[in-house]
């Protein structure tokens, strides 16, 4: 240890002390920074027009893109899309989440607990790719859904390439993150305050409602911020749940930069994605405050 | 507080009315150990019952059997009259404190305090003032607004308190709600408890391991070990006339002897007559095993100084321990190899009259000194 502690004193000598926190915040600084580099490089690009002739963006800077991408019908539609699949994507995952990981905390069988924690985290470990997939052969014409509603009598729906594809598709990807959200939170709830207010006269349902759901807000709203961020920002499951119909903005984002080319649309596009997804954080928690985050501070 | 006073939980004739019956109640949670082994007991309305025993005496599971959150295997437990086990805990008139409070965080002291008559219905109306009515009975009268979390521990015990009153149920628990508290806070609180159900009447049943919270608080004690009842007597009767030697060492401070029953019904160990009383069955020649109380044991530099005392023996000092108000002596009696006597000595001309080896007497009336038949090993 001394061996240890003499090469310490001349690496990091003791006066230099006062600046370890600064040194271990470098990484992080660092990582940031090169964001922040990355997004005023987007921004400037964002502020150049694709010259058809030469496809060069322009010598000059112009607002053009921004016109295009606000005054365009078809980007409107995609960004009413993006945020529309975001709510609803939050709100069925933790419509479902809830209980699951309700159930999840307060069973009383270790096996119930298990399975349930193996089915959440076994399509955990397939990439959101294969499993679009699986949703791909499970919804399709043909496949499993259909061949089940075709048992009873039904004949086969288009269950794919729709809006509501998608929206089941991110509701199955984010349910995970949901629930290992909210399991925590609804840890820390003691079992005593749930029998507290059944013998204070609630019902099953009234106590989960005065009582299970605020005190879990916290990790609702952290679920709801996670959920609705990375849904909203989905690339994979609109692209192949929703057959290129039903595009989000990342999709459009990489029509931009990969297909036609035109960096500078691109860049505007991915910029109001980061003030879209900065909105929401910022009305979630202008609503509930960041001290129901646990990042201290109150309402 | 007028209209609430103890009149209405009084009975109207003055009639002796039982509030709980719990007849041959018994809990098996598997393993072969029954955790609550064939209870029964009354408790008259408007009386305070403690139930007192160690950890994992089954005095907890006993009460959340009352409670309705376990339903004991065998055996009834009944409520004014009515079999409990059948209502689910929202269904019933209970007000319960618990163990850690279980106040919601995120509701004000007043929000606490309504959360039961909104649950149950009461009349919107009248549920500010009832709150505030019995925000006042527990003394935080303009606390109403604050949060749980901005209330100091003992505000957080009236609290819940009111909360588990403000319904007027017909029976309040209390889960050991003071054990966390520290030792002024924990005697304020018992005076209050105290008060709060003289004041209301409400029958009570409280749960402690604490014997002196037991005896200050209560009309009625139940002493419970391994499951079953061992005593169930007021308060000065269990603490003068225990009936088993579990009960005798578990309240207040006692020594053991353990011998043979004499004729007389005293105890023979070796060649020493210990005299003391029998309590219970004790026939000649049966093992036995006495208990004396340590303030009952009077201790003086030699045998003539001990004054009237029917037993007398000479013992070694072979520790001395002070205790602020008082000295306790650990002595050994010479013969009585291998017993210890430990003594309260209230000393008037100061502390530190005895030292480690000094030679000392001992001595107590035989009334003092219970002989109970020792358990089968």
């Amino acid at each position: 240890m001394d061996a240890l502690n003499r090469t310490l004193d001349i690496v990091w000598p003791a006066r230099m002390m006062p600046y370890t926190g600064w040194a271990l915040l470098m990484p992080a600084l660092l990582l940031v920074g090169l964001l922040v580099l990355g997004l005023f490089q987007m921004a400037d690009s964002s502020l150049h027009t694709l010259d058809r002739s030469t496809f060069l963006p322009s010598e000059n800077y112009t607002l053009e893109n921004y016109r295009t991408v606000v005054e365009n019908a078809t980007y409107g539609k995609i960004i009413w899309r993006s945020v529309l699949g975001a709510v609803l994507t939050v709100f069925f995952t933790l419509l479902l989440a809830l209980p699951y990981s309700y159930i999840m905390v307060r069973t009383s069988s270790s096996a119930v607990r298990k399975v349930l924690l193996v089915t959440l985290f076994l399509p955990f470990f397939i990439g959101q790719v294969v499993r679009a997939y699986g949703l791909l052969i499970i919804l399709g014409t043909t496949g499993v859904a259909n061949n089940a509603l075709g048992l009873v009598g039904v004949e086969p729906i288009r269950l794919l390439f729709n809006f509501p594809a998608v929206v089941f598709g991110l509701v199955q990807y984010m349910l995970p993150f949901a629930v290992l959200m909210l399991a925590p939170a609804l840890t820390a709830i003691p079992r005593e305050t749930e029998t507290a207010a059944a013998s204070l006269g609630a019902n099953w349902l009234q106590s989960f409602r005065h009582v299970v759901i605020p005190m879990a807000k916290p990790g609702l709203i952290g679920a709801g911020l996670v959920v609705g961020t990375l849904a909203l920002t989905d690339f994979a499951m609109p692209a192949m749940l929703g057959g290129g119909s039903q595009d989000f903005i990342a999709n459009a984002i990489y029509d931009q930069f990969f297909r036609t080319a035109d960096q500078g649309l691109g860049a505007a596009l991915a910029l109001m994605l980061v003030v879209l997804g900065s909105v929401f954080v910022a009305i979630v928690i202008s609503i509930f405050g960041a001290g129901t985050l646990g990042m201290g501070g109150k309402k | 507080m007028t209209d609430r006073s103890a009149a209405q939980y009084a009975p109207a004739d003055g009639a002796r009315e039982i509030a709980v019956r719990a007849s041959h109640v018994s809990m098996d949670f598997g393993g072969g150990v029954l955790a609550v082994d064939d209870a029964s007991f009354e408790l008259e309305k408007g009386r305070f019952l403690t139930i007192l025993g160690p950890s994992g005496s089954g005095k907890t599971t006993l009460l959340r059997m009352i409670a309705g959150f376990q339903k004991q295997t065998a055996g009834e437990i009944t409520i004014n009259g009515k079999a409990v086990g059948a209502a689910p805990p929202h269904r019933r008139s209970i007000g319960m404190v618990f163990q850690r409070l279980a106040l919601f965080p995120h509701m004000t002291a007043a929000e606490n305090v309504a959360f039961p008559l909104k649950m149950r219905r009461f009349d919107p109306r009248t549920i500010p003032d009832r709150v505030n009515g019995f925000l006042e009975l527990v003394k935080l009268g303009g606390y109403g607004n604050r949060r749980i979390n901005e209330l100091s521990g003992g505000q957080q015990q009236r609290v819940a308190i009111a909360r588990a009153l403000v319904f007027e149920p017909d029976l309040l628990l209390l889960d050991e709600p003071l054990a966390a508290l520290d030792v002024k806070l924990r005697e304020e609180m018992q005076l209050e408890f105290r008060r709060i159900q003289h004041e209301l009447g409400v029958t009570t049943i409280n749960v402690t391991h604490d014997q002196r919270e037991a005896l200050v608080v209560s009309d009625d004690i139940i002493v419970m070990d391994g499951g079953r009842i061992q005593q169930h007597a007021k308060p000065v009767e269990l603490y003068r006339a225990p009936t088993n030697p579990f009960v005798a060492g578990f309240l207040g401070l006692s020594s053991f002897v353990e011998g043979k029953a004499t004729a007389d019904g005293d105890l023979q160990s070796g060649d020493l007559k210990v005299l003391g009383v029998s309590a219970g069955d004790v026939t000649e020649g049966v093992p036995v095993i006495a208990a004396i109380r340590a303030e009952q044991i009077r201790l003086a530099r030699s045998a003539p100084a001990l004054g009237a005392c029917e037993m007398q023996l000479d013992a070694t000092v072979i520790d001395t321990i002070f205790e602020g108000e008082r000295q306790m002596y650990i002595v050994e009696a010479a013969s009585l190899p291998g017993t210890t006597f430990r003594v309260y000595h209230h000393d008037p001309e100061g502390f530190g009259l005895f030292d480690i080896g000094d030679p000392v007497a001992i001595g107590w009336n035989r009334r003092d000194l219970k002989i109970f038949r020792h358990a089968a090993e």
